[in-house]
């Protein structure tokens, strides 16, 4: 009997057709898609987006070259070259990091002890070419400004949990 | 003053040739906007089966998007990888075009609305969609490229294998009607659209489906352009319009198909009621309609199943398929001769 | 010898040492600050502390010297609380600035607070504010950071001999302070730097420049004086950051000097990094076939004796064997690796080395310095010499120039004539000399640069003999060179064939017309104008006086672009590695004259580094044996004579400047300045 009713089954395709039911019927569910440029999903504090470097309150770059970033980099994006500024403190006079070798891991700004990179919560960073994702100092310090509000947000945000 | 251009357009060779032209755009224009849209109807079925929107930001909810891709197409650059055959390499996605095309002169949209009404209409049909597999050969080979060929030996394999299903399907329709015109084979099933033979060959119908998926190379039956295994197939190495053409062809294949399976099962340009006032719908709305709801099957069977293994597509094609409709073929033809419906002309 | 346990471990040590020692010596490492195994024990870190069974209290273990039967722990409780609180105490005024202290990544304070530490703060006060010394364009001060430890003041009077740096205050209130604002006048004070535990005194050139983590090591010899200080050379990519002293007790301890350190900018500055021809009296960049081109039309045809070779003062054994192979392939008895004129013709090799090593500077119990200022000629050398003194009962004269050697010196006279006199025994010390028994006779280019040099070295030789100072199992006779190519050109016989010039000879010959051309390998030492219309090839790494005379530059590359050979004073065949390849075009020196021999039809026969080396060995077997200084041979050498009464003058006019890479160097110009400034302020 058993065996009748599965060939009886195979032969009316029922898998066949509660399958496409079921897809039927999902057709006619609510789309879940959020329509991106137009609206955009929640961002977590932690997230980790297109880097910036900080400044302090007062202006100056919070960046004290330790290099503990480049250190750090698993993919070795960042570079950084060093030298005394004329007032003898410790400044970058390079910071690159390579957008396109960047792995979004973090350690940079785990490493660093000042807070000054950062990856904040910027994430429409695309570019028309490959160089322009070649960032430098300026590049990264202008993303500092501009976006420090949320990362300082972003930080305090997430302080409670450090 | 008007007896003149009858006369011009039906006796003058010039006038018939302009003629002949004209029912050639008619049916090609329309045709190459409704494989533009089929893409684009495929993408919201998949879409909305996957809880997405599909193609919504080209024109009013994307509508122009198809549009937009054949532009892309168009002005890409046609690359001819440097160890390809370069004439063949060019030709074959135009041979695939090509016959997509020719095959829609004998298909008929309303009583007498056909460029070719010849008598053996059907025929001509088979011919033509088994010469289509042709191009995808030629595009596999001329390739030199192992994902391009593989993909057009399964193609080639596939088809060989599908077409002897579809060829016992036709020829059950043929011995219900008497007649390889296919008009004839509309006319034989007017009346209420429990007279359609989708009803009486019922199986015949979802073998002769499935082949023409198999026929067309769409889910499940995507082996020769799997891409999880062989890149693309037999275009893996074509870009812009010879892409294009392959597109374009493929798509036609499957309206082409939908027509086939419109005018074979489901009663061509007949209105399911055959009573006012849905006889006042013209036959070929009734005959697109028809089309639509086929394609639009193709689409959902896209979206639900999986794609088969190569060993199982050879198995339900040459051992399940082959054996039920040569048998439904015995079958039908017995019912016919011993229930004395054999049609007389 | 007594016997001591050492957690749990029975050894038998040597009397007189430490616990410390003792320790090491049993394969226990002990965390410490103040304690250098060069400098005198201070104890004030306190960082040493193990137990002693039976002692009341742990024990400073490198101020306690073993004892029959100690028993010493090392990893009991007790030991762990007391290294644990030392490191806390260490902590309370080091400021938490690891992210921009250079010393960063190399630290002992940083590692033993990791290792021994306690792993967090218990301190909310302000720390200790301590203004920053200046000690000089070398030596970068942070005086926050200091710890105390007393190394570099121990460094400055005990190595250096210079007693410029101390401790003010006590307590929280002691400062290490120079007691007035002035540089170190020492060339050593590079190695404060590497003694410092901690961040307190850092490179000044190289602040801020790289991290240890980002350097790659390549070990290399140094070539900047005559003693061929084992190096290591620290690169970031394709330059060279910083250069640091390795160990090697047989020649340089672990000190190098501030020129050795230091030079390394001027790698960076002035560098030929492709071919020059010269057109129409103007140097135009070339490709190498031009160059090439240029020469071979010049030797064409060209007769032997009108060709000649000089090889400057800090090339490798491969370009020198290359270049004497060439000239002699194409005829040339003319070549000569002596610059300064020095009277050492390459007889029995212990007439040109420092025989008894540097080593044998610690047995030597008389020491007779004739024409020398090691302080600037070596002062690493100069280092060991002090050394020698502080260890007691050795006496030490001098016949040369008045100058200071950081440590007293008896000053017999100026010139040769006083030289004769204690031959003669009519000097004191002559009675001194005999009595030793381990004399030392050191001889610089002083005296045998000049034109009675071999009289004076014959006088030595006499010397050396009255006072039976060559002897089987001691040899006082010492030469002390102050170029790093020199004893290996004098081993490889780059001297005048027979019939040959030397470079006085070459240099009249070009005045002549005698000489139409002239190979300079590197060589920029001598007088340039004096090479006259004479066809000028240049092979070097800089764009000095050679190169701005030069007809044709054939760019070479500089010490740490090449493995090299070289040989030391003390004969001492050494090989430095690459640790960065050469700028632009250049190529390594022996491969560049490989190619030019091939152009010119005469190719030398080898094709790689090895097959090169091969032919040292062939040329002489010294090279075979490396980091090993094969004993000189004695003979017969010198040439008695007539001695001019000019007092012995130091080669060296000018310690911070005496090769291309150091006049190019602009840390060596700060060096030159600031010493400049301090002898006037004296």
């Amino acid at each position: 009997m058993a065996s009748l009713d599965r060939t009886a089954r195979a032969f009316l395709l029922t898998e066949l057709v509660s399958g496409f039911a079921l897809t039927l019927k999902y057709m006619f569910k609510p789309k879940v898609t959020v329509n991106y440029p137009h609206e955009k999903g929640p961002l977590s504090p932690r997230f980790r987006g297109e880097h910036a470097l900080r400044r302090y309150p007062n202006g100056e770059e919070r960046c004290i070259a330790c290099k503990l970033c480049e250190a750090i980099c698993p993919a070795q994006a960042i570079t950084i070259e060093a030298e005394p500024r004329d007032d003898g403190s410790r400044r970058t006079t390079r910071y690159d990091i390579d957008m396109t070798k960047c792995i979004y891991c973090g350690f940079c700004q785990e490493a660093c002890p000042v807070d000054a990179i950062v990856e904040g919560p910027n994430f429409e960073f695309s570019t028309e070419t490959r160089e322009e994702l070649m960032y430098n100092k300026d590049k990264l310090l202008a993303n500092g400004d501009r976006w420090e509000s949320l990362i300082a947000a972003n930080l305090h945000a997430d302080a409670a949990y450090r | 003053m008007s007896a003149d251009l009858i006369q011009f357009f039906t006796t003058n060779w010039l006038g018939q040739a302009i003629v002949m032209l004209a029912q050639c755009l008619a049916v090609t224009v329309p045709l190459l906007v409704s494989v533009a849209y089929m893409t684009y109807v495929d993408r919201k079925v998949w879409a909305s089966i996957q809880l997405r929107r599909g193609p919504n930001v080209v024109g009013p909810f994307g509508l122009l998007q198809p549009f937009a891709d054949g532009l892309k197409l168009v002005l890409k650059e046609t690359i001819i990888p440097s160890s390809a055959n370069g004439v063949l390499f060019i030709i074959a996605p135009m041979i695939t075009f090509m016959t997509a095309l020719v095959a829609w002169a004998v298909v008929p949209f309303d009583n007498g609305w056909v460029i070719a009404d010849i008598n053996v209409g059907i025929l001509y049909l088979f011919a033509i969609s088994s010469l289509g597999v042709y191009g995808i050969i030629i595009a596999g080979w001329a390739s030199n490229s192992k994902y391009a060929f593989l993909g057009a030996l399964r193609s080639a394999a596939q088809m060989v294998s599908y077409e002897v299903s579809i060829g016992f399907v036709l020829i059950t329709v043929l011995l219900c009607v008497g007649s390889l015109n296919l008009s004839d084979v509309v006319v034989a099933q007017s009346g209420w659209f429990w007279h359609w033979y989708f009803l009486p060959l019922l199986p015949m119908f979802v073998i002769f489906f499935v082949s023409a998926l198999a026929e067309t190379n769409r889910t499940p039956f995507d082996l020769p352009m799997s891409e999880a295994e062989l890149v693309a197939g037999f275009h893996t190495e074509y870009s812009a319009m010879t892409f294009g053409l392959f597109f374009l062809g493929e798509y036609a294949n499957m309206i082409l198909l939908s027509a086939l399976g419109a005018v074979l099962f489901l009663g061509g340009w007949m209105s399911p009621i055959p009573h006012a006032p849905f006889t006042y719908v013209p036959g070929v709305v009734w005959f697109a309609l028809k089309i639509a709801f086929l394609l639009f099957v193709f689409s959902w069977t896209k979206g639900t199943l999986p794609r088969y293994r190569y060993d199982q597509l050879m198995r339900l094609g040459w051992k399940v398929f082959l054996p039920v409709s040569l048998g439904w073929v015995v079958l039908t033809a017995a019912v016919l001769q011993f229930g004395g419906w054999v049609p007389k002309h | 010898m007594p016997k001591m346990k050492i957690d749990g471990v029975e050894i038998e040590v040597p009397a007189g040492i430490t616990v410390l020692q003792a320790c090491e010596l049993a394969g226990v490492e002990i965390p410490r600050f103040c304690y250098h195994e060069r400098l005198s024990i201070a104890g004030n870190c306190r960082m040493c502390l193990v137990e002693q069974e039976k002692a009341p209290k742990p024990i400073a273990s490198c101020a306690m010297p073993v004892m029959e039967n100690m028993v010493i722990h090392t990893n009991t409780p007790m030991v762990q609380k007391a290294r644990n609180g030392v490191m806390e105490f260490l902590l309370i005024n080091h400021p938490l600035d690891c992210p921009i202290c250079d010393q960063g990544g190399e630290c002992d304070l940083q590692d033993q607070a990791m290792a021994y530490g306690f792993d967090r703060s218990r301190y909310h006060e302000n720390k200790r504010a301590v203004p920053d010394k200046e000690l000089g364009p070398l030596v970068k001060t942070s005086m926050n950071r200091c710890i105390h430890c007393t190394r570099c003041i121990r460094f400055a009077t005990e190595v250096a001999g210079v007693e410029e740096l101390g401790a003010t205050g006590r307590g929280e209130s002691m400062e290490v302070t120079t007691y007035v604002e002035h540089a170190l006048s020492t060339e050593l004070s590079g190695n404060l730097v590497d003694l410092c535990p901690v961040g307190a005194l850092t490179s000044k050139p190289y602040a801020f420049e790289a991290r240890s983590w980002e350097l790659s090591k390549t070990e290399s010899i140094d070539v900047m004086d005559g003693l061929g200080a084992n190096i290591r050379v620290d690169t970031r990519g394709a330059q060279v950051m910083r250069v640091l002293p390795r160990l090697n007790d047989d020649v340089n301890e672990e000190w190098i000097s501030d020129k050795t350190r230091h030079a390394l900018d001027g790698l960076r500055h002035q560098r030929l990094d492709r071919p020059y021809v010269r057109r129409a009296g103007k140097l135009v960049e070339a490709t190498w076939d031009q160059a090439f081109g240029a020469i071979e039309a010049k030797l064409k045809g060209l007769d032997g004796a009108k060709i000649a070779a000089i090889s400057g003062d800090q090339c490798d054994a491969e370009a020198m064997v290359a270049l004497k192979d060439l000239m002699t392939a194409l005829g040339s008895p003319n070549i000569d690796c002596r610059q300064d004129g020095a009277k050492l013709d390459g007889g029995p090799r212990g007439s040109y080395i420092f025989n008894p090593g540097v080593r044998g500077i610690d047995s030597a119990d008389a020491v007779l310095l004739i024409g020398t200022n090691p302080r600037w000629e070596s002062p690493v050398l100069n280092a060991r010499l002090r050394k020698r003194y502080l260890a007691g009962h050795c006496a030490m004269a001098s016949v040369g120039p008045a100058v200071d050697f950081t440590y007293p010196v008896e000053r017999l006279g100026a010139g040769p004539a006083t030289l004769r006199d204690l031959v003669d025994g009519k000097l004191g010390f002559f009675e001194k000399l005999k009595a030793a028994k381990h004399p030392l006779i050191i001889i610089g280019m002083g005296a045998l640069a000049r034109e009675d040099g071999a009289a004076v070295l014959a006088l030595a030789r006499d010397l050396a003999e009255k006072l039976d100072a060559v002897r089987a199992d001691w040899s006082g006779f010492a030469i002390l060179h102050t170029t790093a190519a020199r004893v290996g050109g004098l081993d490889l016989g780059l001297v005048p064939a027979e019939g040959g010039r030397d470079v006085a000879g070459i240099l009249a010959g070009c005045e002549k017309r005698e000489i139409e051309v002239v190979y300079l390998l590197a060589a920029d030492e001598i007088d340039t104008k004096r090479l006259g219309k004479a066809f000028v090839i240049y092979q070097g790494h800089h764009g000095d006086a050679g190169a701005h005379r030069a007809d044709v530059i054939l760019p070479g590359a500089a010490y740490t672009e090449k493995p090299g050979t070289y040989v030391n004073t003390e004969g001492r065949v050494q090989l430095g590695q690459r640790a960065a390849y050469p700028p632009g075009d250049a190529r390594e020196d022996w491969a560049v004259l490989r190619a030019l021999s091939e152009r010119l039809g005469k190719t030398l026969p080898y094709d790689s580094l090895n097959e090169v080396r091969a032919r040292l060995v062939t040329v002489n077997r010294n090279f075979a044996a490396i980091d090993q200084q094969a004993a000189g041979s004695w003979g017969m050498f010198g040439k008695a004579g007539t001695v001019s009464d000019a007092p012995f003058v130091s080669p060296i006019a000018n310690f911070y400047m005496t090769c291309p890479i150091s006049r190019a160097s602009k840390t060596m110009a700060e060096c030159m300045a600031s010493r400049a400034q301090l002898m006037a302020a004296e």
